[in-house]
């Protein structure tokens, strides 16, 4: 109980600390924050689906890309645009139910498949998207991107918050599924799909709920990526780095866990802003994070925050993830 | 009759290639059970090290593929040695899910390295391709291109050299053995590490080869290793991992898809026919299409 309670006191000195930190800032660390705190919803979505369901989700991104480019190409729209001060909430709401919708309609099939087959068939999504995109111009602008008009454009200080409320609303899911029912549901999928069914779960209903919960946060960090970018392009939204990232960091940090992917952000964000925007690295970012990720998968498969000397220090808000791992 | 030669031609030679990488990357899963995603990339990275030696240091053929072939027998005893064996001493949910991150890290790490390598010291817009042409071929009174049949002969030649290995040598019966059962094989006194290290050094060089063939015909440009591990993935999952024949078919296949695909529809639709292809196959028979060994 007294765990409990001072995890909450951390958490609320967390959120003063991070509302009030713009006003220390300086516009490009504020731009690190920002693109920060979209990282962590993506990783904390992630994590539903590789953490608690047991799937690897090698497309994490393509939500991401889904809702950007939904809510940039409805800009555009003249129709929309009539509509005045509702032009971007109604946008929103509608580039974040495109992403549901898009999410409900791929489950379906991608769920037939388990283990590799499933982390094969996501990779392969990410790269048909992004040929798609590329191959229709005419409706996505192509390899050239696609504008938002200037009016709609957000300043960072106020993405900050709008990510920062996002990134909260992400972490506040997984660790409403570390104490509820339905991620115990999850879990059990995880541990063994076959039992799960056998005692009365809906396996197919569940994958499909935590893939559509993991697809509504992503699409609206697109959303608000988008706008305050005002521009994307199939590298911004649909880059592989979108989905290569989210996996890597919940890795790094500790899959399953809630806090995990908080700290593979934050270790991640850090070793990216100081080696390159300080330090500037002569090689591309990709390579230090293929060889991080490749480490990682050798030689730590469980995360940070599994090993023992961390457990010890967490185990009060850790959800517990002892027992056999599932076969595929 | 005169397109549908050339197509065919072209679609069978680029089909051949496509066999070569596939078969390779089929013997690495079925012998360690390591999904290597970065197989693809080996291959862009073998044309990459060609194109360099023969392109910009004008080193004969002759002794520029031997330097490949060393530079990579020592890479793939590197990759088994430091990747493959750590992961294959895992359960087999680790072993998948780690194989699959492992590789795919590394694969990342090497294609950006090589692109933009390639990018700040040799081009800025980058795209390996030998520019040798031989004199082609006229056959019923349709030009064939001499490229593609030297490739596809080179291709043939080298399939037959794989089912010999496979069949007659005792490091091609014992690669074998080991893909149908790993407790057999050691019953009968196979060291597994002999066995494997070698069977992924040649998977690593025939990949490489394959790099060096594909850009005797067709641009590759070096950010393309990840979808070409997806061309070996559609082909092992229409055909299983262990029939050569059955791999030589679906390669074929992908590749007549791919060349008359982009002959009607423009040739920025390919990469979509490939992924289409392999998405829709994977919906509609998931399982039982790899054979033993992996799932």
């Amino acid at each position: 109980m007294r765990e409990k309670r001072l995890g909450w006191a951390l958490v609320l000195g967390a959120v003063v600390f991070l509302t009030l930190l713009p006003r220390f800032l300086s516009s490009s660390m504020l731009m690190v924050f920002f693109s920060g705190f979209l990282w962590l919803v993506l990783a904390e979505n992630y994590d539903i689906l590789g953490g608690f369901l047991g799937y690897i989700h090698l497309a994490q991104g393509t939500f991401f890309g889904v809702g950007a480019y939904t809510a940039t190409l409805l800009l555009k729209l003249p129709a929309i645009q009539s509509t005045g001060p509702f032009a971007i909430p109604i946008v929103s709401l509608a580039a974040i139910l495109l992403t549901g919708l898009f999410a409900a309609a791929i489950s379906t099939p991608l769920f037939r498949l388990r283990g590799l087959y499933f982390a094969v068939a996501t990779l392969v999504l990410v790269f048909l998207l992004r040929s798609l995109v590329m191959n229709l111009p005419s409706l996505t602008g192509g390899t050239y991107g696609a504008f938002i008009p200037r009016q709609y454009y957000q300043s960072t200080l106020v993405s900050y918050y709008y990510g920062l409320v996002l990134a909260f609303i992400s972490v506040g899911i997984n660790y409403y599924l570390s104490q509820n029912k339905r991620g115990l549901c999850f879990i059990a999928i995880r541990e063994d799909e076959k039992v799960a069914g056998s005692l009365g779960l809906n396996a197919t209903r569940q994958k499909t709920i935590a893939y559509i919960l993991s697809s509504l946060p992503s699409g609206a960090a697109g959303i608000i990526f988008a706008l305050n970018s005002g521009f994307i392009d199939t590298l911004i939204a649909l880059g592989i780095e979108r989905s290569l990232l989210p996996p890597l960091m919940a890795l790094l940090g500790g899959t399953g866990l809630v806090f995990g992917p908080v700290l593979g952000v934050i270790i991640l964000r850090l070793m990216d802003v100081v080696l390159f925007h300080y330090v500037h690295l002569p090689v591309p970012s990709m390579v230090l994070f293929g060889i991080v990720l490749m480490l990682v998968a050798l030689f730590i498969p469980g995360g940070l925050l599994k090993s023992h000397w961390a457990q010890k220090i967490t185990k009060g808000w850790a959800v517990k993830t002892k027992g056999k791992q599932k076969e595929i | 009759m005169a397109l549908v030669l050339q197509l065919l031609v072209a679609g069978v030679s680029l089909g051949g290639i496509y066999a070569l990488f596939s078969f390779s990357f089929s013997l690495v899963i079925s012998t360690t059970m390591v999904l290597n995603i970065a197989h693809g990339v080996f291959v862009v990275w073998g044309a990459g090290i060609a194109a360099v030696l023969l392109l910009r240091l004008k080193l004969s053929p002759f002794f520029a593929v031997p330097m490949v072939v060393l530079f990579f027998v020592g890479f793939g005893f590197l990759f088994y040695w430091g990747i493959a064996r750590t992961l294959m001493k895992r359960g087999s949910h680790f072993l998948l899910s780690g194989s699959i991150l492992a590789t795919y890290g590394l694969a990342l790490a090497m294609e950006s390295g090589l692109g933009t390598a390639w990018m700040t010291f040799v081009d800025a817009s980058p795209t390996f391709l030998l520019p040798f042409t031989l004199p082609s071929l006229k056959i019923l009174g349709t030009s064939l291109s001499g490229n593609r049949l030297v490739i596809l002969c080179l291709v043939v030649l080298m399939i037959l050299g794989f089912y010999l290995f496979l069949r007659k040598t005792f490091l091609g019966r014992s690669a074998r053995a080991m893909a149908q059962s790993i407790d057999g094989f050691l019953i009968i006194g196979l060291n597994p590490d002999r066995t494997a290290s070698l069977v992924v050094i040649l998977a690593v060089v025939v990949a490489a080869l394959a790099g060096i063939l594909y850009i005797l015909a067709i641009p590759l440009n070096p950010f393309e290793g990840l979808p070409l591990t997806l061309k070996a993935l559609t082909v092992i999952i229409l055909a299983g991992v262990e029939s050569l024949p059955g791999i030589l078919a679906a390669s074929v296949l992908l590749g007549l898809a791919e060349v008359i695909g982009s002959y009607f529809l423009g040739s920025v639709w390919a990469p979509v026919i490939g992924y289409g292809i392999l998405f829709l196959v994977l919906l509609i028979r998931p399982t039982g299409l790899f054979g033993k060994g992996i799932a």
